[in-house]
This record gives structure tokens, sequence and C-alpha cells, in this order.
């Protein structure tokens, strides 16, 4: 019979296949595609550079440090050894993101000043991959915070690095320096974009769930707002918004205009009336009758009950609810931008209406990382509640 | 048609969907778009005339279609897959890769399929495609993760292969859970469809994208009242198929 541990150290067979087909995808993606492209100025098409030439000697080492993450991956040998996977990554994904800049550098070198060198496909797929494989060894550690803490290491690394300079060669980062305070503002403009709707939302959620008597009319409303396009009530909410205006122009002086914020927060707002309103049916009816007839003995008032029984034991419902609210605000937020409303959308549109990638890129990163951050913020505050109450 | 008959019909949700459909249909009708936007006192011009109307609605059609069957056949296999016994450890992976995609929103997919894909079709279908498939996952998972253990037991035990489980036990029990997916899914392509407008596929959010852009009332609000309408009318087909198909069997 075999010693345990030397059971334990042998990878499974289809483990085994798993790394190797990974690892064929990250040599596939740092070496056989293009990483940047370099073009004689932004809008210009720009000649693919491989790896070979973008990341010189680094290359093999990125290559090395992935090896040695997926071989601690599929080693079952240890607690530790989803660690070393971890470190391994994190570690593959500076390297990599440093030679990226360093490499873009050296491939401008010689160059008019209005030469940019972008990410290419073969970027992208390395970085993704990175994060996938960061992302399973990260739950393979089964231990509580390495993500959260793993994530803001590596922000705050690729801060230092950028901070540094570099990455100054890439143009996702000149882009960013050209409109550094349009996109402040931008991401400014789409958080209370978003939060104004979700409070809207919730305000109107909380009234109709008052609303007893007419609980099967407001089923049928909300369920029909969700149904109609965005973009179309976006167009519907303009027109309307503009005739009223024309028959009661002091309307104006309230700061109210048929193009702005008023219609993109008033349509997404409406998009989140379900959610809302169904997750508050639902968090007051969590609590099952045995509970409350025990609140009704104790001689709870119905106030007191609400309040100390109701709502602690709906509070993860609705926190679920928030989150599914708060991420689909700050999407839709994005379409804002084609009635006037501005936010992150704006730059996006910008990119999209001149075709210029990295100006696409520098408005959908942040929405993408926004969106990601509520997720997980608020995922979190659901199953603390859930832990806290129902323990 | 008996009267019990006759009076289920006149309850079937379809109805009032398909009732509010037609109602949105007549008003994108140039005729009353232009009263409309008379009466809320915009200055006469232009509207779509019927024709240009029903050939940005076929091309909807097919653009929402095409990634509507997409999304089903690909999310209902995926779901069916992920439940197998085998694939228990891609579980984890797979509901961080639905929450992952839901961040995403179908405005981003496009913009960013843009330089990769170019003007028109194909990055609106990729946006539909990536938005659109993992609610119906989850919707598919869900409804079979449902099915009661022991029910399954027994269709072991009266000697039924796997995959007759599949097909005679799961996936009908599972079926009320996966048409309310499609149905979500069915309403988002049609929706996506309409974004699809800002990378230059030609479909009903043309001429709202257009109308918002030239200050022209009477087109925005007849692509507004032309999507809504295809929104609700699709989706009241989809349940009458769906009760269709649940009488048939039974």
């Amino acid at each position: 019979m075999m010693p345990e541990i030397l059971v334990a150290a042998r990878p499974r067979g289809r483990a085994c296949l798993a790394a190797m087909v990974g690892f064929g995808a990250f040599a596939i993606a740092l070496f056989a595609l293009p990483l940047l492209s370099v073009a004689e100025n932004r809008l210009a098409l720009g000649r693919p550079v491989f790896g070979a030439e973008v990341l010189g000697g680094n290359g093999a080492l990125v290559l090395a440090a992935v090896l040695t993450g997926l071989i601690f991956l599929i080693l079952e040998l240890r607690r530790w050894a989803p660690f070393l996977a971890v470190a391994a990554f994190a570690f593959a994904l500076l390297l990599f993101a440093d030679a990226l800049g360093q490499g873009a550098a050296r491939s401008l070198g010689g160059l008019a000043p209005a030469a940019r060198a972008s990410l290419g496909g073969g970027a992208w797929l390395t970085l993704g991959l990175l994060g996938f494989a960061l992302g399973l060894a990260i739950q393979r550690t089964r231990a509580m915070g390495v993500g959260l803490a793993v994530g803001i290491g590596l922000i705050l690394a690729i801060g230092m690095l950028g901070h540094a300079g570099r990455f100054k060669a890439l143009s996702l980062t000149v882009e960013y320096g050209a409109r550094r305070d349009t996109l402040d503002t931008a991401i400014l403009d789409h958080l209370v974009l978003s939060g104004a709707a979700v409070a809207l939302a919730l305000v109107v959620a909380i009234l109709l769930s008052l609303w007893r008597r007419g609980q099967g009319f407001v089923a049928i409303l909300v369920a029909g707002i969700q149904v109609v396009p965005a973009v179309a009530l976006l167009g519907a909410l303009v027109g309307v918004t503009a005739g009223l205006l024309r028959a009661a122009p002091t309307l104006r002086e309230f700061g109210l205009s048929a193009l702005g914020a008023v219609p993109a927060v008033v349509a997404i707002a409406a998009y989140r009336l379900l959610p809302l309103w169904r997750g508050l049916a639902l968090a007051l009816h969590a609590a099952d009758p045995v509970t409350l007839e025990a609140a009704q003995a104790l001689g709870f008032t119905r106030r007191q009950t609400l309040v100390g029984v109701r709502l602690p034991l709906g509070a993860p419902i609705l926190v679920g609810a928030l989150r599914v609210a708060a991420v689909q605000s700050l999407g839709l937020a994005t379409l804002g931008a084609l009635v006037g409303a501005g936010g992150l959308g704006r730059i996006v549109f910008d990119g999209m209406a001149q075709f210029a990638p990295d100006l696409i890129l520098l408005g959908a990163i942040p929405v993408v990382a926004l969106s990601l951050g509520a997720e997980m913020g608020l995922s979190r505050l659901e199953s603390a509640a859930r832990q806290r109450w129902h323990a | 048609m008996t009267a019990s008959s006759r009076a289920r019909l006149a309850r079937h949700p379809a109805l009032g969907l398909a009732l509010t459909g037609l109602l949105l249909a007549a008003l994108s009708h140039p005729v009353v778009a232009t009263q409309i936007a008379a009466s809320l006192g915009e200055p006469t011009r232009r509207s779509l005339d019927v024709w240009r109307l029903f050939a940005l609605t076929s091309r909807h059609v097919i653009l929402a279609g095409t990634g509507f069957a997409l999304v089903a056949v690909l999310g209902i296999g995926l779901g069916i897959l992920v439940t197998r016994r085998a694939a228990a450890s891609w579980r984890p992976l797979v509901d961080a890769l639905a929450a992952g995609a839901q961040a995403v929103p179908p405005v981003v997919v496009v913009a960013l399929a843009l330089p990769v894909l170019g003007f028109g079709g194909p990055p609106t279908l990729l946006a539909l495609v990536a938005y659109g498939i993992m609610p119906v996952l989850r919707g598919t998972v869900g409804g079979i993760e449902g099915v009661a253990a022991d029910i399954r037991e027994a269709g072991t035990a009266i000697g039924l292969t796997r995959s007759q489980v599949l097909t005679r036990i799961e996936l009908p029990l599972a079926a009320p859970a996966i048409v309310e997916t499609l149905r979500t899914a069915l309403v988002l392509a049609v929706a996506t469809a309409a974004v699809g407008a800002l990378a230059g596929a030609a479909t009903l959010g043309t001429p709202i994208v257009a109308g918002l852009q030239n200050q022209n009332l009477a087109p925005m609000l007849q692509g507004a009242a032309a999507t809504a309408a295809l929104a609700f009318l699709s989706d009241a087909a989809l349940l009458a198929i769906a009760g269709l198909w649940r009488a048939t069997r039974r």
C-alpha cells in the first residue's frame, strides 16, 4: 500500500490534461497572437507586433511563472500549494504588464510622437487567462479574504508601476492622460446617475408595496415596464418631457429639461422597480408565521414587529434585490449618454463615433469595474446579513 | 368552444401582453405618431412611412431571432451539461462566469466588439449572445436542480437510463422554469437588437437614435412604440406556444 502522502500528491489524469491545455493556451496567447498593434496615429490601422519582439527574455519568464502556478494548482500536495499558485500567477501578471509597457516603449522608438501602441488580441487573451487562473487558484485556497487581499495588492502594484511611468507608451495610458479630468467627472456623473436611479426606484417601490389593494395592478405594471426595451423607454420619455415642457414652460425654472439627467434617471429607475418591489414583498414575508405569532405573544406592536422581526429576517433578501438593482443600474446608466445625461457612456459613444478603440476602452473599463465592484461588495454584505441574522 | 375554455382563454396572461403589443403597434403608425407629436407641440416633420417601418421591423426580428435561437440552444445545452454529475466540479466556475458576464452591459459589449467586428449586425449579435446566455443557463440549472432527488431515483429504479432520466423526468419537470428564463432572454434579445442601432445595425432602434440626435420626435416615438410592441408581441407568442405545447403533452 502506498503512503498516503504519495497518493495525495499524484495529480489526477484529467487535471493534468486540463493543465496542459491551459499551458498551451498561454503559449499561444503570448507568442502566436499579436500582443501589440503599432500605428502611425490613433486612428490608423496598426502593424501587429508579436510576443518574441515585445517581451524579449521576459516572455520565457512569464511562461515559466505560469507553468509553476499550474503545477502547484494540480498538485494537491499540501494545503499551501494553492497559495503558491496564487503567488506565481500574480507574479506572472505583474511581470507581463510591466513587460508589455516596456515593449510598447521599445516598439515606438524612432517613430513620430503621434504613433500609438495599443494592446492586441494576444495581450487581452493573456490577461484574461491570467485572471481566470488566478481566480481558480484563489478559489482552491478555500481561505477567507484571499481574493480581496490579492485584488487590492494587484491594484496597488499596477498603480505604482503606472505612477512610475512604466505604461506611458501604451495608447490607453496616452488616452487617459489626455482625458483624465473628463474621466473623473464621467465616473462621478455615472455614480450619481445610477445612485439617484436606485434611490428613486427604492422610494417608488416602497410606496407601491404600501398600496395593498392594488398589488395585482402593480404586478402587471412593473412587469410590463420590464418588457419595454431601454432605448425605446428613453426615447418615449424624452418625447413626453419635451411635450410637457411646451405645455408648461414654467417647469424649466425647476431645472427640468427634455434632454439630460432627468429622463435617464427616470428610465433607469423604472427598470429597477421590478427587482426592488419583488424583493421588498419577499423580504417582508420572509419571517415564518410561528415567529410572527411569537412576536405577537410577546406583546410586540405592529411597528415593533416590522423593525424587530420582519426587517432583520428579510434583510438578506432586501440586500440581494439592491445588489441586482445597483449592478444593472450601473450598466444602464451607460445608455444615459444617449439622452445627454453624461456619465461614462459619453466616453464610450465618443469612442464609437471616432472609431477609436482605446477611447471606447477608457469608458468601458470603469463601467465594468464599477459593476463588478458593486456586485462583489453587495454580495459580501448580503452574506454578512445572512450570517448575522440567520446563524 | 365551451364556455369554460373561453373563460380560460380570456384569463390567459398572453392575451393582455398581445393586446398591449397591438396597441403599441398602432401607436407606431405614421398617422397616429404624427398626431401625437403634433399634440405634444412638435412641428410636423417627416415621419417613417409604413414600408420603411416594416423593413426595419423585419431586420430587427431576424437579428433578435438569430440571437435568441443561439442563446436558447447554447444556454439550455450548457445548463444540461453542468448539471451532469461529471461536471459538478465546474459549477463554481460557471457561477462566477455568469456573475461576471452580467456585469458587462450590452452597450459595452457592442462598443468593445465594434473595433474587432466592424459596424452592423455582428457586434450586436455578440452582445446578444454574451448577455443572454447566462440567465438561460442559470434558469436551466435552477430548474433541473429543483427536481426532487427521490423522483430522479424512482426513475433510475424503474430502469431508465441516464439520458432517459434527463428527457423524461428532469426536462419536463424543469420546463416551466426554462420557459420563464426564455421569456427573459427573448425580451432581452429584442432590447439588445435596438441597442445595436448604436453600432450601425439597421433595426427599430435606428429611428430612435436618429430622432434623439436630430430632435425629430415623430420617428423617435414610432421607433420606441414599434420596439416595445415587438417585445410585448414576442413575449405573448412565446407564452402562447408554451401553453399550447403543455396542453398537447397532457
